[in-house]
This record gives C-alpha cells, sequence and structure tokens, in this order.
C-alpha cells in the first residue's frame, strides 16, 4: 500500500515540477475562465439575469387607472425588476427607446380611465365594441337590452383608448416583462369591468335596479377596479426556503474549463505509463518486489491526485479570485473527487487502447475537445440539439457541470447524488475495461 | 527554391505520419463548427422565461390557461410531469412551476374550490414575473365565472333567492352576460416595435465558421514554434549548418510548408461552410484568398517568434494551444466582440484573431469586397512583417 502510495506521489511531483504541463492544466483554463468572464459580462455585473429593467412611462391619462398602473411600476414588490423613469413626451420616450437606452415606453393616453369608467354625469360607461356602446337609450348584452339606460353621447368614441408599449427589439426578454406587467394590470381591470357590468344588466333585468340608479352603481362597483381579485379560481403561491440565491455564470464557466483541462491530465498521466515502459523504468518497477497491482494502482493514483490537485486548485482559484461562492464544502469536495475519479476512467482507457505515447497524446487532445464541446464547456447544454444532450451522458464534464451548477445554485450533498453516482459508475466501469485491455495486452507485463 | 519545396515536403510528411492529425485538421473544426452554429443563440429562440406547467387536470379549463400561457410576452409554458418538475424544482433549476391539480373544471370554478399552484424560487425575480403572467392567465380564463359568481352575490344582497334553482338559473344568465362582455371587449393595449439598431453584428453560422476556421488553423500555425524546439531538441538543425543550406532556406521552407498546409485546410473548411452551412464565402475569391493568406503569414509570423522564446517541443505545443484557445476566444472567434466591455474590445486589437475575424466576417456576414477588408488585411501584414523579422533576427540554431 506504501509504495502503491509512493509511486503516486511521484508522478505528482513529476508533473507538477513540468512548466509545461502546468501551463497547460493550469494557467490555459485560468485564461480561459477570465475570457469566459468577460462575454458573459459577469466582470461588468451584467449578468445577473433580469433587474433594474429600465422603462420609461408617460401618463397623460392623469387619472385613476394611469396613475394606478405607473403606481405598479414604481411599486415596493417591481423594486428590483424595474427601474422606472416618467417623461411628459411621448415623441421623446420613443426616442429614449431608439436610442437603446431603455427597455419599453409605456404611453397612457389622455381618456384612458375615461373611456372605462364613466364620468360624472354619464349614466353608463362608453365603451366601443361592448354592448354598451348603443345608440342612445339602450344598454344592450347578448342580445337582450336593459330598456331606459342611455348613453351619454360626450362618452362616445370612435376608437377604443389603447395603452402603447413601445418595445426595444434588441431586448426582448426585458419589453417581453414589460407588456406582460401592464397585460396584469389591464387583465384586473377587464375583470373588474366584467364583473361590474355584469352586476349591472343582470340586476337591470331583474328590475332590481333602476336605470336612474345605474350611473351611481355603476360607479361604485367601479371604484376599487384595479383591485379585483378573481375568485373562480385561487392560486397558491409556495415561495419555499428564505435564502435567495444568484446564479453566478462563472460557477458554470470555471468548473468548465477546469473539467476540459482536467481531461487533457487524466490522458498525460495514462501517457507516462507507456513513456515508462518505452523508456524502461516501467520494468524495472516490476521487477522490483512491486506486484503489478502496486504499480498500476500507484499511476493510477498519481493520475487521480494530479487531477484532484489541478480542478481543487482552479475552483479554489474561482473562489479567491472570482469570489464565486461554492456553498456546500463537504459536497463540493466529493463532486471533485468523483469527477477525477470519471475522467480518471476515461484516461485510462485511452492508455490501454493506444500503442505509443504519441497516440495518447493525440487521442487525448481530441478527447478533451469533444467531451469538452460535448459536456458543455464551450456552450450551456440546454442550448443544444438533444441528441447531443443524451451522447452527453458519456462525458465526465456533463455530469460533473451538473453537480457544480447545482452547487452553485445553493444545493447541498444530498442533492448530488445523482451526478456523484454517475460519475463513481462510469470510472469503475472504464476502470474494468482498461484493466482487461491491459492484461490483454500485456502492457504490465514485465 | 527545390530545397524550400523539398523542406516543405518532410514537415507535411512529419505532421501527417499519424493519421490522427486528420482529426484536428479536418474532422474536430468541421464537428465544432457545426455544433457552434447550432448550440449558440442566433437571436431568434424564444427569449421568454421558462414555466414549468404540470397539467393534471386535463381538462378545457387547463388547456384554456396554458393556452392564455403561450399567449404571455414573459413566459414560455414547458409542460411536463409533477415529479419531474418537482426534481428540477429541488435542484433549482426550474425558477417557478405552476401545477394545475386534477379536478379544475367549470363546476370546481363555480364552487369557488378550484385552486392551482405556484412553486417559485425564493427572491427570484423571474418567479415574480411568471406570478403576474400566471395570475393574467388565470383571471382571463376565470373572470366570465368570477363575474357571475359576483352577480349572484351582488343580486343576493338586494334580494335573496327563493330556491337553489333560481340561484343557479340566474349564475347561468349571468355567466351569459359576463361571456358576452368579455367577447366584445377591446384590445386595450397595443405593441409598438422601436427602431433601435441592434449592436450585436451576429449570425451563428457565419460566426461558427468564421470562428472556428481561425481557431483550427492559428493553433497548429502557432506550432511552428513546436516545429523548431523539436529539431533544435533533435540536433537536426545543427546537422543544416553542414549542409550547404541557409537560415533563410530553412525558414522559407518551414513556414511555406505550414502556411501552404493553412491555406489547405481553411479552403476545406470555407468548402464546408459554403456547401453544408449554406454560406456566401466565395462571392469575392481575391478577397476571400487575401484574407486568408495574410491571417495564415500572421499566425505563422507569431509561431515562428514563438520559436526562437520556447525551449521545449513540449513547452511548444502546451502554449501554443494555449495561446490559440485565449486569442480566439478573445479575438471574438467564440462569441460575438460586442459582447466583450469597449476597454476590452480596444485591447483586444493587439490580437491577430480580432482582425482576421473581422476581416472574414466583413465577407461572409457584412457582404463586403476587397476595399472593405483592406484594412484588416493590412494589419494582419503588419502583424506578419514584425513577427517575421523578430523570429528571423532571434532565430538560433541551438
Amino acid at each position: 500500500m506504501l509504495k502503491l502510495f509512493l509511486i503516486g506521489i511521484k508522478d505528482l511531483k513529476l508533473i507538477f515540477r513540468d512548466r509545461a504541463a502546468l501551463t497547460f492544466m493550469l494557467l490555459a483554463p485560468f485564461l480561459l475562465t477570465i475570457g469566459m468572464g468577460f462575454v458573459t459580462g459577469r466582470f461588468s455585473g451584467n449578468s445577473s439575469g433580469l433587474s433594474n429593467i429600465p422603462v420609461v412611462i408617460v401618463n397623460l391619462d392623469k387619472e385613476q387607472l394611469g396613475n394606478a398602473l405607473a403606481d405598479v411600476f414604481s411599486s415596493e414588490e417591481l423594486a428590483d425588476l424595474m427601474e422606472p423613469t416618467s417623461s411628459p413626451d411621448p415623441k421623446a420616450a420613443r426616442r429614449f427607446i431608439d436610442d437603446d437606452k431603455a427597455a419599453a415606453a409605456i404611453i397612457i393616453p389622455a381618456g384612458f380611465t375615461r373611456s372605462i369608467i364613466p364620468a360624472e354625469g354619464a349614466t353608463s360607461p362608453a365603451l366601443p365594441g361592448t354592448p354598451w356602446h348603443r345608440p342612445p337609450g339602450q344598454v344592450c348584452a347578448r342580445g337582450k337590452c336593459a330598456p331606459g339606460a342611455s348613453v351619454s353621447q360626450n362618452n362616445v368614441q370612435s376608437e377604443p383608448v389603447k395603452i402603447e408599449v413601445y418595445a426595444n427589439p434588441t431586448r426582448p426578454t426585458s419589453a417581453g416583462v414589460v407588456k406582460a406587467i401592464v397585460d396584469e394590470f389591464i387583465s384586473r381591470v377587464e375583470e373588474g369591468r366584467t364583473s361590474g357590468m355584469t352586476s349591472i344588466v343582470q340586476l337591470m333585468q331583474a328590475g332590481l335596479l333602476n336605470p336612474q340608479d345605474a350611473q351611481s352603481e355603476t360607479r361604485k362597483l367601479f371604484e376599487n377596479i384595479q383591485q379585483s381579485e378573481s375568485t373562480a379560481i385561487t392560486l397558491k403561491t409556495d415561495k419555499e426556503g428564505a435564502e435567495a440565491v444568484q446564479f453566478d455564470i462563472l460557477a458554470y464557466m470555471a468548473p468548465g474549463m477546469a473539467l476540459l483541462f482536467l481531461m487533457y491530465t487524466v490522458s498525460y498521466g495514462g501517457r507516462s505509463i507507456l513513456a515508462e515502459r518505452s523508456q524502461g523504468t516501467l520494468p524495472r518497477l516490476l521487477v522490483s518486489p512491486t506486484s503489478t497491482s502496486e504499480v498500476l494502482g500507484g499511476k493510477v493514483l498519481g493520475i487521480f491526485l494530479t487531477g484532484v490537485a489541478q480542478v481543487g486548485i482552479l475552483i479554489l482559484a474561482s473562489s479567491v479570485f472570482f469570489g464565486v461562492k461554492w456553498g456546500d464544502t463537504l459536497g463540493l469536495a466529493i463532486l471533485i473527487l468523483a469527477a477525477v475519479f470519471g475522467a480518471t476512467g476515461w484516461g485510462m482507457l485511452i492508455t490501454a487502447l493506444a500503442r505509443t505515447p504519441a497516440q495518447i497524446g493525440s487521442i487525448g487532445s481530441a478527447l478533451m475537445l469533444i467531451f469538452g464541446i460535448m459536456g458543455g464547456s464551450f456552450i450551456n447544454l440546454d442550448q443544444m440539439p438533444a441528441y447531443v444532450r443524451t451522447l452527453s451522458k458519456i462525458t465526465p464534464n456533463a455530469w460533473g457541470l451538473d453537480g457544480f451548477t447545482t452547487l452553485a445554485l445553493g444545493g447541498r450533498l444530498p442533492n448530488l447524488m445523482q451526478p456523484i453516482t454517475a460519475l463513481l459508475i462510469m470510472g469503475a466501469v472504464l476502470f474494468g475495461i482498461a484493466v482487461v485491455l491491459f492484461n490483454r495486452n500485456g502492457i504490465m507485463q514485465k | 527554391m527545390k530545397k524550400i519545396f523539398a523542406i516543405a515536403w518532410k514537415d507535411a510528411i512529419v505532421r501527417f505520419g499519424s493519421s490522427s492529425e486528420l482529426l484536428f485538421f479536418i474532422i474536430l473544426p468541421i464537428v465544432f463548427t457545426f455544433l457552434l452554429a447550432g448550440g449558440t443563440p442566433s437571436g431568434d429562440e424564444d427569449p421568454r422565461i421558462p414555466l414549468s406547467v404540470v397539467d393534471e387536470a386535463k381538462t378545457s379549463i387547463s388547456q384554456q390557461v396554458i393556452d392564455q400561457l403561450e399567449n404571455s410576452t414573459a413566459v414560455r409554458p414547458e409542460l411536463t410531469t409533477r415529479e419531474e418538475a418537482q426534481s428540477q424544482f429541488d435542484k433549482r433549476r426550474a425558477e417557478v412551476v405552476l401545477i394545475i391539480p386534477a379536478g379544475i373544471d367549470r363546476a370546481e370554478l363555480q364552487s369557488g374550490s378550484a385552486q392551482m399552484e405556484l412553486l417559485q424560487q425564493p427572491n427570484n425575480i423571474n418567479a415574480t414575473v411568471a406570478e403576474r403572467a400566471v395570475l393574467t392567465a388565470i383571471r382571463r380564463v376565470s373572470s366570465s365565472i368570477s363575474a357571475a359568481q359576483n352577480a349572484v352575490k351582488q343580486r343576493e344582497s338586494i334580494q335573496p333567492f327563493a330556491s337553489d334553482e333560481e340561484k343557479q338559473i340566474y349564475f347561468e344568465s349571468s355567466l351569459e352576460t359576463a361571456q358576452s362582455i368579455q367577447k366584445d371587449a377591446p384590445e386595450r393595449v397595443t405593441v409598438v416595435t422601436g427602431n433601435t439598431q441592434d449592436q450585436v453584428d451576429y449570425d451563428p453560422r457565419a460566426n461558427s465558421s468564421a470562428g472556428q476556421l481561425i481557431t483550427w488553423v492559428f493553433i497548429p500555425l502557432f506550432g511552428i514554434s513546436a516545429l523548431f524546439a523539436y529539431e533544435r531538441q533533435q540536433g537536426t538543425l545543427r546537422r543544416l549548418l553542414t549542409t550547404p543550406s541557409n537560415k533563410a532556406t530553412f525558414l522559407l521552407g518551414t513556414i511555406s510548408g505550414q502556411v501552404a498546409m493553412a491555406l489547405v485546410q481553411m479552403l476545406l473548411l470555407v468548402g464546408f461552410g459554403i456547401l453544408v452551412m449554406k454560406l456566401n464565402w466565395g462571392r469575392e475569391p481575391l478577397a476571400l484568398f487575401v484574407i486568408l493568406l495574410t491571417s495564415a503569414l500572421a499566425a505563422a509570423a507569431f509561431g515562428t517568434t514563438m520559436g526562437t522564446f520556447i525551449k521545449t517541443e513540449g513547452q511548444a505545443n502546451g502554449l501554443s494551444i494555449m495561446f490559440g484557445m485565449v486569442f480566439a476566444l478573445m479575438g471574438g472567434c467564440w462569441y460575438p466582440m460586442e459582447l466583450f466591455p469597449s476597454t476590452i474590445q480596444n485591447i483586444v486589437k493587439i490580437l491577430p484573431t480580432t482582425w482576421a475575424m473581422q476581416g472574414m466576417l466583413d465577407l461572409v456576414l457584412r457582404g463586403g469586397g476587397l476595399q472593405d477588408i483592406l484594412p484588416e488585411a493590412g494589419v494582419l501584414l503588419g502583424f506578419a512583417v514584425i513577427f517575421f523579422s523578430v523570429g528571423v533576427w532571434r532565430f538560433r540554431y541551438e
């Protein structure tokens, strides 16, 4: 056991004395992580997703509903999401969007409130296109008319008064969110309006409401129109836990690069087995009172320890230099061990299949790049076609990144069981195949 | 001339001595070009926030809610099972999950006992946005029933119903009225798309084709340094001293051979771009040749200079790949340059990859011609002159 350990430590020392290998194992992934940090806006503070969406509000209505809509955007609930500014001039607001200074402008036209809530002195709301928009003297719904109720001609308008959402096409997500908030407000108003009008029409048809009283009743029902709550379906919201987690894009990029170059490390380690064989040091080791399994185990341990050191250093660097928070330390440690174990399995398989150290170098580099792109080190797997996502399951990169992402999102060891198990199975199966091939090819013979 | 050709031929034989070189020469570049073209966002993707929806009711009401969500500008409903949704939510991969339980139908809505569940990650802005979108969808589906329920309440507060039957008739009548009112409701919001100019000039196929071409051609050209280091380590460079070949012949033979191989590789990748990715690489053949040649010369010159600083082949191999990848990333070959902060965009102008990428995008993305790529070609030629000068000046046989 001691010999096995000594061989492993010796190989670890050899690799860490090789400046060329260190450049590739540590410096390259570190520099690429910095580059990715710039691309994703991590270093310029633009990577945190939706927040502080700049929106311009032009409230020309200046009445109940216009003011209520403006208040929605400056409410406490949306304080983190929206950054509203107001403008009196629709043209200036549109120009602001054209200059890419905000995600959208909301232009609430004059008369918006009055197009829904009847003004003082009107007998009913004037809503073009609705049953209320009838010739004077009649209010109708579904073919039935309430006698006597009349529509004030002053309130009748030829076109519905519409709120304009002037959207910035280069910020589709933010503009979509702004539109959705306006939609939600309008849906509340519309629900209140439908509810109020239905009650009035029904009461008048039942003879329980005089047309003379309709105006005051309508105004009463419309008073809190925008605070309508659906009674038919309730929505039970469940905000689990208390701690908010802001995903750090570098928590994906840094391990992505570490896992990419881990594949180089494990193939480099495998190359040392064949190099020792061709240089004659391996047969010399095997004639010493050291068993074949101890020698092979020591070599594998050396590769494993190197991989652990490499990934560990890179993950530590991501915390120290970029402030990435990994949360559960135990989960992180076990995940690193499992990821390196899975990758080492691949390294041993390549070693068992190759005939020369140069072949291992070529196959190892190719596999590093193929696993890198298939496993999500370059591009998030969610953006890849389904067949690539399926194929990615054979890479330690995909499982490792799955685990690191879970950790970065606040997950703990129990949440990591799937990737850890997959990586351990991967490593064990590949080791098994490699040992069979080693024996068949006589690589570890004296 | 014969010697130069012989040296170049020898290098080609050494390089392609192993069939695995073909992996790096053509197979992997094509795989990367293809996958990155499909895997990088094109701007046409659905930008809405994903909302996992579990529909256990499978009724017309639940379908109406899902249809309303489909029309939302903020969320994109993705149907899934409760187990999958819960698992994704537990792993925090799903920010928000809407569960429509079994039994949600008109009768349940009428009785007022219908309830849907929304799981939200805590203090999550996307989840807050999704909640509003879900509320909108629910209101649109249920508002006529809510209105009818409210009308019944209003009526009851004025004059109680004589029987349950009368109440039900009043409810049905109110529902019909409410549906009629709802149907005739006008659109109250209009969306006008602004005239904002997109700052990011990007097409995933063109960017991937040009970017991967540069990445996979520049790395072996930087690898000229490894070639020098190998020959120096093996002592073959010293042996050249005993032959009637001078330094210029050796350098010209080595570099021209590598540049020629790079041009062949580039043409193969351009051919892939034209035939498979349907890119318009061949519109201006002269301009294309100029930008490919100057790019290859700049990269080869950089490799030559590297070769005079690096001692071992191992170091050279590692540094070639590292510089190749870092230069490609920072030069905008993997992701659009416009994503970088403006300071970084200015700094990376010192990299040949930046100019090569801009030149190639001028041709394949922006439809430019020879005139348009001359500034980039000029800068690349300037790189080539500077680095070749340093390389030749510092070149040593031992």
